[in-house]
């Protein structure tokens, strides 16, 4: 489904958030990456919806070439659902037209459809009494709820999620944890950055471990909590597992 | 006289707050296109109008402008009539253009980047990033510096004088010099520029509460 060959890119000779990455997801899989900040983490899932561009090597995302100038990267992009650490909510829309935008811009969905469709997924995940309500109106768990619903609206072949919960406050964690747990289990793709490691031990199928823009580890979970290889995933699982795992929240990485 | 010089007054006063908000935007996002030629152009033409006096502006349009053109179009500019009005209105579009641009421009800066990558990733292409979900926050956060600009054009009207236009201000002076009576004329003026900029003012109060948008939340979404 998503493939990295030989993946470089270089910000500056200090900063440099992709190493030789040579990566295989296929469809179904949920594979959480975990590391320290500045290993790359975010860079990595950026780069799938050319959101960053590479500076060499190639990704394949669902048979298509990214750096094909042939490829419609619009019509990608679509397919390819994304929920971020920051809550970016439209601020001026509503919840349901936050969701309905891009239905009915790109998808061409009409007025009636677009809204049905919203409101469908807004009850998914939990928030249909609030369609109604402004983002400022929303607590911030409630917030990357519907921001969810928004990528799904697209119908999205690929969920990727860049530290969804770590904005948040942590009694919120896990209701947008929540959702994406009943996502994994429809079997959607999903890639998810996060430190939530109970998550990743309940859905996902590996786990990569990545540290100044190299992958170090993949390991299948549990695998890679109770036995992890490498010296640094032993000193950052040792670290992160330590401490209790709802208060965790990493600093944003840029 | 007076009344005609309020009709004028309020005719430059909507005519060129719409073009040159107008082409504000435009060269707006000019400025904040990918392409360098464009942006080059767009710093180019905030520059040159930014840094010259708008009555300059008034009387190049109205003097200079007709010379410019091909042979025969300019005459028939100086022939037209209501030429001074249309010279009036290009001047302040040209002159506020360029301030609105850059206001716009701040507005833009104001928004988190992560507003036009979720765009980009929900599949939205360039036209649509903008109309749907960056100009309609770029207004709403620009609504107090874009107000005072609106209401700085709209006293700039009476600059029109100069190029003969029959505006409010061209009345008073008109008045004066035929019988006297300034003073009656420049107070019922001084009202009258008064009470628009005031209501002016209330409107943008009014819309400024309709379509708050929450700073809270826009600058959560910035992150740290």
């Amino acid at each position: 489904m998503i493939k990295f060959i030989n993946v470089n890119k270089k910000f500056s000779d200090e900063c440099i958030p992709l190493k030789n990455i040579n990566l295989e997801i296929s469809r179904g899989e949920v594979v959480v990456i975990c590391g320290p900040s500045g290993a790359g983490k975010s860079t990595l899932i950026r780069v799938i919806n050319k959101l960053e561009t590479i500076d060499s090597g190639e990704i394949i995302v669902d048979g298509k070439h990214l750096s094909d100038p042939r490829t419609n990267l619009t019509a990608l992009r679509a397919e390819t659902g994304m929920v971020f650490q920051q809550l970016n909510l439209y601020p001026h829309k509503t919840a349901l037209k936050n969701i309905m935008l891009a239905p009915m811009k790109v998808r061409k969905l009409s007025k009636r459809e677009a809204e049905e469709k919203s409101m469908k997924l807004l009850e998914k995940v939990g928030l249909a009494h609030k369609y109604n309500s402004y983002p400022s109106q929303l607590s911030g768990g409630e917030q990357q709820r519907v921001a969810i619903a928004r990528s799904l609206a697209m119908e999205p072949k690929i969920m990727l999620f860049d530290e969804p919960t770590s904005a948040l406050d942590p009694e919120l964690i896990n209701e947008v944890l929540d959702v994406m747990i009943s996502l994994a289990e429809e079997g959607m793709t999903m890639i998810v950055v996060t430190h939530e490691m109970a998550f990743a031990q309940r859905v996902a199928s590996r786990v990569v471990f990545m540290d100044f823009g190299e992958i170090l580890e993949i390991g299948k979970t549990p695998d890679i909590f109770v036995d992890p290889q490498h010296h640094r995933t032993k000193e950052f699982m040792s670290n992160i597992l330590h401490t209790p795992v709802f208060c965790y929240n990493e600093p944003k990485n840029k | 006289m007076m009344v005609t010089g309020v009709k004028i007054t309020l005719l430059l006063l909507l005519v060129t707050s719409i073009t040159s908000l107008c082409l504000g935007t435009v060269i707006a996002i000019m400025r904040m296109s990918r392409t360098r030629a464009l942006r080059f152009f767009g710093r180019l033409y905030v520059e040159i109008f930014r840094n010259i006096p708008g009555l300059f502006w008034l009387l190049f349009f109205y003097f200079v402008f007709p010379e410019l053109l091909p042979y025969g179009l300019g005459d028939k500019l100086n022939a037209y009539d209501n030429y001074p009005i249309v010279a009036a209105i290009m001047g302040l579009t040209v002159d506020n253009a360029s301030y609105v641009s850059d206001i716009l421009r701040s507005g833009r800066l104001a928004i988190p980047d992560s507003q036009r990558e979720v765009a980009i990733s929900t599949g939205l292409n360039r036209v649509q990033q903008y109309l749907y979900v960056l100009l309609p926050q770029m207004f709403r956060a620009i609504l107090p510096p874009l107000g005072t600009r609106m209401v700085h054009n709209f006293k700039n009207t009476s600059l029109c004088m100069a190029i003969t236009v029959p505006e409010l201000t061209w009345a008073t002076q008109q008045i004066e010099s035929l019988t006297f009576r300034g003073l009656e004329a420049t107070a019922i003026a001084t009202v009258f520029y008064i009470a628009l900029s005031l209501s002016m003012v209330a409107v943008i109060i009014l819309l400024e509460k309709y379509y708050k948008i929450d700073i809270s939340s826009m600058t959560q979404a910035k992150g740290r």
